[in-house]
């Protein structure tokens, strides 16, 4: 058992990790919004999803939390009209990536408020941790 | 004689009560995004210190210390919670950063007192 001030640190930094994470996730889904795929009738980039898990550390006596893992989210592509597209059937349709801009844009703004919460935190264990140490400066 | 003063025990009892909470909101704070994790919190300190019970005294090294006052973390209650979300997660940011507020003002408030105790002690230690 460790610290629990030490402890608190340690959680803020796997949710740190956490929300970065999702982050690096969702400007993948972003950057290849409009990826398609090569070949006439190809599928396009499928969007990714991210869990997470909360796992009991047994050092810190507290639950952190983890990536559980990426998935792929399932849900139907969108077709548009363009016969000039490399990935275009014979009728002239594109599969689209299934990224919904607007989607991606609010988990973005969760992760973002998700992040600063766990910062805060750290540094709120830092301040009771260095306030503790001060006591010692008389 | 005047009664023994209870303070510096008292003061840091209050100080790992406030470590244990710190933990555990930030183990809700991390958590936040995590389906079915419900949110927890500590006891409330008066309740750690009425549920104080005598010591044992650990006679040997490899005998297992307790440590009485530990406060646990328990499980909020529902109600508790401000809210529920689909994914059956009840950690409340805005509410775990309230408490957190709670817990720095505390520990502000607590090493104040320790420093302004010790202060005294050392003036009036201090001859000449």
């Amino acid at each position: 058992m460790i610290d629990p001030l030490v402890a608190s640190s340690k959680l803020s930094s796997s949710g740190l990790e956490a929300q970065s994470a999702r982050l690096r996730v969702i400007s993948e889904n972003v950057a290849n919004a409009q990826s398609t795929g090569r070949t006439p009738g190809s599928d396009p980039y499928t969007r990714k999803t991210i869990t997470f898990k909360s796992e009991l550390d047994r050092t810190l006596g507290a639950a952190s939390v983890a990536v559980k893992d990426v998935g792929q989210d399932d849900s139907a592509f969108p077709v548009e009209y363009d016969p000039g597209n490399p990935a275009a059937d014979e009728n002239g349709m594109v599969k689209k990536p299934n990224v919904n801009m607007l989607i991606e844009m609010a988990d973005m703004r969760e992760a973002n408020r998700s992040y600063q919460a766990n910062l805060q935190m750290m540094k709120q264990a830092r301040a009771m941790i260095s306030a503790t140490i001060d006591l010692m400066r008389g | 004689m005047t009664a023994p003063v209870y303070l510096f025990d008292l003061a840091s009892r209050q100080a790992q009560w406030l470590a244990a909470r710190q933990t555990t909101i930030s183990g809700n704070v991390a958590n936040a995004n995590t389906p079915g994790y419900r949110a927890r919190d500590v006891e409330p300190f008066a309740d750690v210190l009425d549920k104080t019970k005598l010591n044992m005294a650990a006679t040997n090294a490899s005998h297992i210390g307790f440590t009485p006052s530990k406060a646990e973390a328990s499980k909020v209650k529902k109600a508790d919670s401000w809210d529920t979300v689909y994914s059956k997660n009840s950690v409340s940011l805005e509410q775990e950063l309230i408490k957190a507020g709670e817990v720095n003002r505390q520990h502000s408030l607590n090493t104040s007192i320790v420093k302004s105790f010790h202060r005294m002690l050392m003036s009036s230690v201090r001859t000449s």
